[in-house]
């Protein structure tokens, strides 16, 4: 059989444990206690009888049997504690207030004994007192026997022994009480953070536990729970949001590409269209499509790694002459002015290959929209921050200005970017790269507006420090 | 020449073993690694495809194996993996090259064809010949039919690359690449742009033009 809920918690076994060592420490203080008062009570009789035996043997040592006859005959008088018995030496009862001897078996030593005296109340009842009593042989022979009522003292052992148990059962009652408080308390707590648990798997991802502000370290445990589930939730959209993302960059080329496989198929089957062509265009709407997903995975990652694969130190100087190298040419083919600026001996660090793909992308656009008697400038340089700026400026057409934070927006700006000439998904994805980077992505306007041209576009991406 | 295939989708293997047989290759097919590892401990292949992700064992360990039991052959390696850091294990791995999935099947074959090739130019020549083109490593120089030809560095590295696979298709890729090593896809024709160049300087002024342009693949050199 299960053991009710309550009784399986952790803090109410805890309890018990602190119970059952409480009772321990109360049991012992208790014994004590008892020893100090009933054991004290019935030590002080003890010792009066002894007294009043001294007393009585003194007496017939000094004076004879008589004289503890006539002592005995004053004292039943008088009102006193003790009950006396006389024996002679022929062993008949010579005087004294109790009838017989309550000692059994009496071999002339000393010999202690507990018994019962009756008594009669005012309304006539027989009551029964315990007594105890010591009875001695004296050096005449005759035995005397001295005892006395107990019945008090009895009364009051039965007092401190029924104060005793009541403060035992007290405590047990208290002990158990609060163990239940208590457990109930933060079992609660568990439950609610059990209860949190139970929704996120569910996939409830919103649940939170409830702080209660105490500070312990409940709260804090709920704290760091919600803490956690807000991470969590964030990445998770991320991932959503970069899932949708992809649809949305995927589905539109794909339906393009399915939409003219399908014209083409009909009007090949009608014998009208040429199905070199429509294959030939069919894989290149192909190639198309595996570019975004390639930049569009890429982004994703890099923005769900939330850092930079594999960063190195390196000149970003450097990096950008190499780049110039690849891309000077195609300029000059184009007819557009190419400039690098860079600065010497700076040092960045970061995933080379991404940041070399992130330049390349800057220039792919710059190309791409600067006509030909134009100019593109790539530069290097180090801010007075401390950070390093690799900019790209064109004479193109530019963003307009209120576009622009658009597009650094994170897949916000892919979306919206997708219809928007000037920035693909290159953009997004230097964009990403920044971000990857610990760094950001600034635009501009270029040199401004000349003739038909301009105002052309700077686009900065800048990196933190090199630690 | 005879190619083994370690590939685990068999239309994609199919695919594969079709077009490389109408190149006039002899093919094997495994489809699993360790069944990989069986044909290629059989030997006499010039060339291996191995697919990255496997049943029973990945690409990865099929050519480890294969390295440490002394199998030198050169390994391209296909997958579905492209980060960086796989490239980088792949290679590490001791494969040859590396080729993301999906690719072009002309990438495909330039870059078997240059893995085969790059077999028989292990030793260390000094200097390259095609045709009457002529290339001197040590000296950096250049000639066309005795007529010096200069070139920038990054121009000498290029025509070096296309004198080395003379006679293969070189797709774009490769040479940003190989040349470059850059590992992606530029949105703009930065790689024509510099071979019409290098064109323009060896085979301007010569009746016959050897650097050619593939459709639908890339450059060849022909000598």
């Amino acid at each position: 059989m299960r053991l009710p809920r309550i009784f399986r918690t952790t803090p109410f076994r805890l309890t018990l444990l602190i119970l059952t060592l409480f009772l321990a420490a109360a049991s012992a203080l208790l014994a004590y206690i008892y020893v100090a008062t009933a054991g004290e009570a019935t030590r002080r009789t003890d010792q009066e009888i002894v007294r009043e035996m001294r007393s009585l043997t003194a007496a017939y040592d000094r004076a004879g049997l008589d004289a503890v006859n006539q002592s005995l005959i004053e004292r039943a008088a008088s009102e006193q504690p003790f009950l006396y018995l006389l024996i002679g030496k022929d062993g008949k009862r010579v005087s004294g207030s109790i009838a017989a001897s309550p000692v059994d078996k009496f071999n002339g030593q000393p010999t202690w004994t507990t018994f019962e005296v009756t008594d009669q109340d005012a309304r006539g009842r027989t009551l029964k007192h315990p007594a105890r009593g010591l009875q001695e042989r004296l050096s005449g022979g005759e035995i005397l026997f001295v005892g006395a009522d107990v019945g008090e003292d009895e009364a009051y052992i039965d007092k401190v022994d029924r104060a005793l148990f009541g403060a035992g059962a007290l405590v047990i009652i208290l002990g158990l009480s609060a163990g239940v408080l208590v457990s109930r308390n933060v079992s609660r707590s568990m439950a609610g953070l059990a209860g949190v648990l139970e929704a996120v798997n569910k996939g409830d991802l919103g649940a939170r536990a409830e702080v209660r502000g105490t500070g312990d370290e409940l709260d804090e445990l709920a704290q760091g729970l919600n803490e956690m589930l807000d991470r969590l939730e964030r990445s998770m959209a991320g991932h959503k949001h970069a899932g949708d993302a992809i649809a949305h960059d995927l589905r539109s080329p794909l339906t393009r590409l399915r939409a003219r496989l399908e014209a083409a198929y009909i009007d090949v089957e009608a014998g009208k269209g040429d199905a070199d062509r429509a294959l030939a265009q069919a894989l290149e709407d192909t190639d198309g499509v595996l570019k975004t997903f390639n930049a569009v995975l890429a982004i994703a990652r890099l923005q769900a790694a939330g850092s930079a694969p594999d960063p190195v130190l390196f000149d970003p100087g450097e990096l950008a002459a190499d780049i110039s190298e690849l891309y000077e040419p195609l300029c000059e083919d184009k007819g557009v002015d190419f400039a690098a600026e860079v600065a010497q001996g700076l040092q960045v660090r970061g995933n080379r290959e991404f940041l070399a793909q992130a330049i390349a992308n800057l220039l792919d656009n710059a190309v791409k929209y600067t006509p030909a008697g134009g100019a593109i400038m790539l530069r290097v340089r180090r801010r007075s921050s401390g950070e390093v700026e690799f900019s790209v400026t064109d004479t193109g057409p530019g963003v307009p200005e209120t576009d622009r934070a658009r597009v650094v927006e994170r897949f916000v700006r892919l979306e919206n970017s997708r219809n928007q000439p000037g920035a693909g998904l290159g953009l997004s994805l230097v964009a990403a790269v920044a971000e990857a980077h610990g760094g950001r992505l600034e635009l501009d306007e270029g040199p401004g507006k000349v003739g038909d041209s301009g105002p052309g576009l700077r686009v900065a991406l800048i990196l933190p420090r090199a630690a | 020449m005879k190619i083994l295939i370690v590939e685990d989708d068999l239309e994609a293997a199919e695919a594969m073993a079709r077009g490389l047989t109408e190149a006039g290759n002899e093919i094997v097919m495994a489809a699993d690694g360790e069944a990989g590892l069986v044909e290629a401990r059989k030997g006499g292949f010039e060339v291996m495809i191995v697919d990255r992700m496997m049943p029973k064992m990945d690409g990865v360990t099929l050519v480890e194996t294969l390295r440490r039991e002394g199998d030198g052959t050169p390994v391209l390696f296909l997958s579905a993996l492209g980060e960086v850091g796989d490239r980088v294990t792949g290679l590490q791995a001791g494969a040859d090259d590396y080729l993301v999935k999906p690719y072009a099947f002309a990438e495909l074959i330039a870059r078997v064809e240059a893995l085969s090739r790059r077999r028989e130019t292990g030793s260390v020549a000094t200097v390259l010949k095609v045709g009457d083109l002529e290339m001197d490593l040590i000296g950096r120089t250049v000639h066309r039919a005795g007529k010096e030809i200069d070139l920038q560095p990054r121009e000498f590295q290029l025509l070096e690359f296309m004198m080395r696979h003379a006679g293969q298709s070189v797709t774009r890729t490769m040479l940003l690449e190989k040349v470059w090593e850059y590992h992606f896809d530029p949105q703009t024709n930065v790689i024509d742009v510099h071979i019409s160049r290098l064109r323009s300087k060896i085979d301007k002024g010569f009746d016959r033009p050897m650097l050619q342009t593939v459709r639908g693949a890339g450059y060849r050199l022909d000598a």
